[in-house]
């Protein structure tokens, strides 16, 4: 609770309707998906639930925003801002922090069809984006977490590979103008949108220097360097017709698949040969999804729930399969796309599962275009998490794959996490081949207390793995632990890192649980 | 503190070597000036390291007997917009001319590591053996530094290539202005570069290390951060067949609006707008030739190229084609004409090749140039804006960029260097034109000279704040390149 002078100068900034310290709805918002994991790899106490925030607060535009931020240094209270909330990233790392939950800021400030970009409050998903951005061709890039997730939250705060990376990129590096409350309540608004005359959101860069750089990096600091209003991202062309006609219940709904759009699955049997067709797919800068998935994954995409699941036995025996989605907004775009496919099938010699093995419902289709096909990773145990996360080329993200088995094996047969014979990864292309990550969604029961340290266990020795074999900073890499682990063996990134923090916010306010502190 | 220049001319010809350190005040005199019309003071001493640990060892010493130090990646008489001009007088200038290694082509993973004083001329034809191509300027000048191109955010001819605005700089080897060495994005490790080699890694992902990005301040700096040692470059596959287009009209609007069409469906891949004077400049090469054809062509022209590659090229052409005539019919343009009065190989060398002298010097000696960034609508507002005030000999290039989502604008101003009154005149202009494109919004985002101080007063306070605080991690003595953007004296 806040002390009542305290609560009391919130009050005028929100509203009291808009701000609540009472037990319920502090207790309620101490809980969030994985926080037993991220409590296990802290060596605390098993429990979904963070350190209990002091309130609530719901600001409603980036002035009580800034309000709340100075009174926040005022009265040496650390904030937390979420947008859409998911995951352990959202929580408070001590008791002394209040969450600022910006589901208020829900607007689509601008869709600029002529520019290619649209602006967002954090509380726009991607998928009520998209329905808007779909009437002028167009699509945004979204991340694997979903269409439900807050893309402003992904350009800024968080990472950004998605299913769609071949076509949209990475989140990081859609991102153009930018509206950001520093930790100390400063608003500094980058690149075009900072002009004093005629302010614009087409660049994000300058003058000068990008501060970009310092916003975030290959991950987002997690609200560890203040609270992000306003975001102007890219858009990209809608890969084929953006008729979207849905009928059924969920989560049985049937799509009318579009005229111009094909899947293919193709099993590449090993790592190496999978390399090389991969190569050989995004050189041609064809495919609007291009993802190698364990077997045991390829079952789960086409798959919504566990009974569903079982049925696809035939394609999870797959090896090294590799997915790829080509759409086109005409029928010469779409022909010449089936030819150079059918041409690297025919020099490969590999064939197509769908058609002939495996037809997958429609709703597919649908969960392709919506970036949808990451949710499949929790029917199996209700919960999963990712280890890995490195991207730089497919030679080292398939590397890490091979070399990895062994160690998801070991708690495998411990019993702690589910069966995917090790192989369980999701690794996309973006750019069209440009750069690869993978990562090791990895099923685990989140309500049982076993499976969640094995689980820690295991994430923990395959950050160590990563380290001593060279495989690249993983995902996760934030936190002061993490930082001090990583820091050394990367150039000593980390003081530079503590640097900027105690620039940017002297006092500590902004929570640095997934970030790093200035110690 | 003042420097005892023996000291210092001992201290450095300890560190590079006898040969590569200079105070001859014909050579110190060549670094004192450039193209622009900036005023600077001529630098103690100009050095040519050869080695990251020359380097190293040079801003350690600048650390400690308070001297400026200005990198220069080439040593063309050629640089343009006063950067690399000292504005202290106790200036060391450290020419990275002399480390022009190539490090590695990766043909895989589509990558290039470079040192600084790798020059177009050098890197065009090596990537080409192996069937590969840099992400150029609109026909960039041979001698000039790739890595300085790509540092400083020069605007490249493919849109759709261009994903971030970063691009297509990669990871970068650097040394901050505190003297530590550091390496960005996934050259940061874990690991030395052989061990990430080693283990498949190319360092082709520019983001971090982890939750910052420091390539992205270092980028637009103007070396006031750090001196790069080498960089990754992004590269694509040569097309094994490229067909031009080139249509031209009196009508901008139309121009700009088939061209935002284009690049929104991803349906070429060069692009650009030239006014007449621009474009027969860039294919012509002597005066009277330019002003020919300049007469020639109607007032817009814009170029767009599409692109094969293997087996399907001639396929995936005529998909292209056969949508791009469904686009025209469907938009319905009236003053669209398409043009062969320039042939096609002249358009190809523009885009694909280095050219021995700036392609913005042959019509008259000499230019001085002014760019921003636009949105799509401001554009034609920009244009009549810089002609109301000067239109003679002035030359107009418009370049989408980041995959279209703004406009590198910029005016040419050609002149004489001999004709005094011109010069005047066109310093005055410039310097009116510049105040009031900045006053209707026009964003200046990468701020030369004099224009820099200009530009901040007409951004929000907070980011000169911001900049000076990441100046003040990186470069605490403020021993690099002093003075340049909001950075103080």
């Amino acid at each position: 609770m806040l002390k009542k002078q305290i609560l009391e100068e919130f009050q005028k900034t929100v509203g009291p309707e808009n701000i609540d310290d009472g037990e319920v709805m502090t207790n309620a918002y101490a809980y969030n998906w994985c926080m037993e994991l991220v409590n296990c790899m802290e060596e605390k106490e098993p429990i979904p639930f963070s350190p209990i925030p002091k309130a609530i607060i719901l600001p409603s535009n980036v002035e009580e925003v800034q309000q709340i931020v100075k009174l926040c240094n005022k009265y040496d209270i650390q904030f937390k801002a979420q947008s859409t909330g998911l995951g352990p990233w959202n929580q408070p790392s001590s008791e002394n922090c209040i969450i600022l939950d910006l589901r208020r800021m829900n607007k689509i400030v601008k869709i600029d069809d002529k520019n290619l970009y649209a602006v967002v409050e954090p509380y726009v998903s991607g998928a009520q984006l998209q329905a808007e951005t779909m009437k002028y061709d167009l699509t945004v890039h979204m991340p694997g977490a979903g269409p439900q997730v807050s893309p402003l939250a992904s350009a800024t705060s968080m990472n950004g590979p998605g299913f769609t990376s071949p076509h949209t990129g990475h989140s990081a590096r859609n991102v153009l103008g930018v509206e950001w409350v520093l930790p100390d309540g400063e608003i500094l608004r980058l690149g075009s949108t900072g002009l004093k005359n005629n302010p614009d959101w087409f660049s994000g860069d300058g003058p000068g220097p990008s501060l970009r750089g310092i916003m975030r990096g290959w991950a987002g600091a997690k609200s560890g360097i203040g609270v992000f209003t306003k975001v102007a991202f890219k858009l990209f062309p809608y890969p084929c017709s953006t008729k979207f006609k849905l009928k059924g219940i969920s989560p049985n709904y049937e799509f009318d698949i579009p005229d111009f759009m094909k899947l293919y699955v193709m099993d590449c049997k090993n790592y190496n040969y999978l390399k090389k067709v991969f190569l050989a797919v995004e050189r041609e800068e064809i495919s609007f999804i291009c993802s190698h998935l364990s077997g045991y994954g390829l079952g789960a995409i086409f798959s919504n729930s566990i009974e569903s699941l079982m049925d696809k036995i035939p394609i999870a025996s797959t090896h090294a399969p590799l997915v790829i989605v080509i759409a086109a907004r005409t029928r010469r775009e779409f022909e010449y796309k089936q030819k150079v496919m059918n041409k690297i099938m025919a020099e490969f010699k590999l064939e197509n599962i769908i058609g002939t093995k495996y037809t997958p419902n429609s709703l597919f289709y649908a969960e392709a275009l919506r970036s949808n096909l990451g949710l499949h990773g929790f029917i199996a145990t209700g919960g999963f998490q990712s280890s890995k996360g490195q991207c730089d080329t497919a030679t080292v993200c398939l590397n890490t794959t091979k070399m990895s088995i062994p160690l998801k094996k070991k708690y495998i047969k411990k019993g702690v996490i589910a069966n995917d014979f090790g192989e369980g990864v999701w690794m996309t292309s973006y750019e069209s081949g440009h750069y690869f990550h993978v990562e090791s969604p990895t099923l685990f029961d989140q309500t049982n207390e076993k499976s969640v340290n094995g689980m820690a266990e295991n994430m923990n020795e395959n950050y160590q793995f990563d380290l001593i074999k060279h495989l690249g900073a993983p995902f996760f890499v934030e936190g002061d632990r993490m930082h001090d682990k990583f820091g050394p063996h990367m150039m000593n990134y980390h003081k530079w890192l503590r640097k900027i923090k105690e620039a940017f916010d002297p006092n500590g306010i902004a929570d640095s649980g997934f970030y790093i502190s200035a110690k | 503190m003042k420097i005892s220049e023996n000291i210092l001319s001992q201290q450095l010809v300890k560190i590079c070597g006898s040969k590569n350190v200079t105070n001859n005040p014909e050579i110190l005199k060549e670094y004192s000036t450039d193209m622009s019309f900036f005023m600077g003071k001529v630098p103690k001493f100009v050095t040519w390291p050869s080695k990251t640990q020359e380097i190293l060892k040079i801003l350690k010493l600048a650390n400690q007997m308070n001297f400026s130090i200005i990198p220069v990646s080439s040593s063309s008489k050629l640089r343009q917009h006063g950067d690399t001009v000292p504005r202290k007088d106790n200036c060391v200038i450290i020419d990275l001319s002399k480390m022009n290694k190539i490090i590695s082509i990766n043909k895989e993973n589509r990558v290039v590591m470079i040192e600084p004083g790798v020059t177009f001329k050098d890197l065009i034809p090596k990537l080409k053996q192996k069937g590969l191509r840099l992400l150029l300027p609109l026909h960039p000048t041979g001698t000039k530094s790739v890595l300085t191109s790509a540092l400083e955010r020069e605007p490249i001819v493919i849109p759709r290539y261009h994903w971030d605005s970063s691009d297509p700089l990669l990871c970068t080897e650097v040394i901050f202005g505190t003297g530590d060495l550091f390496r960005t994005g996934t050259a940061a490790g874990p690991g030395t570069i052989s061990q990430q080699q080693k283990i498949g890694q190319a360092q082709l992902n520019p983001m971090g290390p982890t939750q910052f990005s420091p390539f992205r301040v270092i980028q637009g700096a103007q070396g006031s951060f750090g001196v790069v040692t080498w960089a990754t470059l992004k590269l694509e596959l040569i097309p094994t067949m490229q067909k031009v287009y080139h249509y031209h009209s009196n009508n901008i609007e139309e121009l700009l609006d088939f061209q935002q069409q284009l690049v929104k469906y991803r349906l070429c891949d060069d692009t650009f707008i030239l006014n007449n004077l621009n474009l027969a400049s860039l294919v012509r090469k002597i005066d009277g030739e330019i002003e020919n054809l300049a007469k020639s062509l109607l007032k817009w022209n814009m170029i767009f190229i599409i692109s094969g590659r293997g087996d399907l090229a001639k396929d995936k052409l005529d998909y292209l084609e056969g949508d791009i005539k469904d686009l025209l019919r469907e938009s319905n343009y009236v003053h669209l004409e398409k043009s062969d009065l320039i042939n096609s190989d002249i358009f190809l060398k523009c885009v694909n090749e280095s050219t021995s002298e700036p392609w913005r010097t042959r019509y008259k000696g000499y230019y001085q140039d002014i760019f921003f960034l636009s949105n799509f609508e401001n554009i034609s507002n920009y244009i009549l804006m810089v002609q109301s005030k000067y239109s003679e000999d002035l030359g107009i290039y418009i370049q989408p960029i980041n995959q279209g989502t703004s406009f590198h604008c910029e005016f040419d101003f050609f002149y004489d260097p001999n004709d005094n009154i011109k010069v005047d005149k066109i310093k005055r202009k410039i310097s009116e034109i510049i105040i009031n494109l900045m006053d209707s919004g026009a964003f200046f985002n990468r701020p030369y000279g004099y224009w820099a101080k200009e530009m901040y007063t007409r951004h929000i306070e907070q980011t000169s704040i911001a900049l000076k605080k990441v100046k003040r991690i990186f470069d605490p003595n403020n021993v690099l390149n002093p003075g340049v953007l909001c950075f103080d004296d």
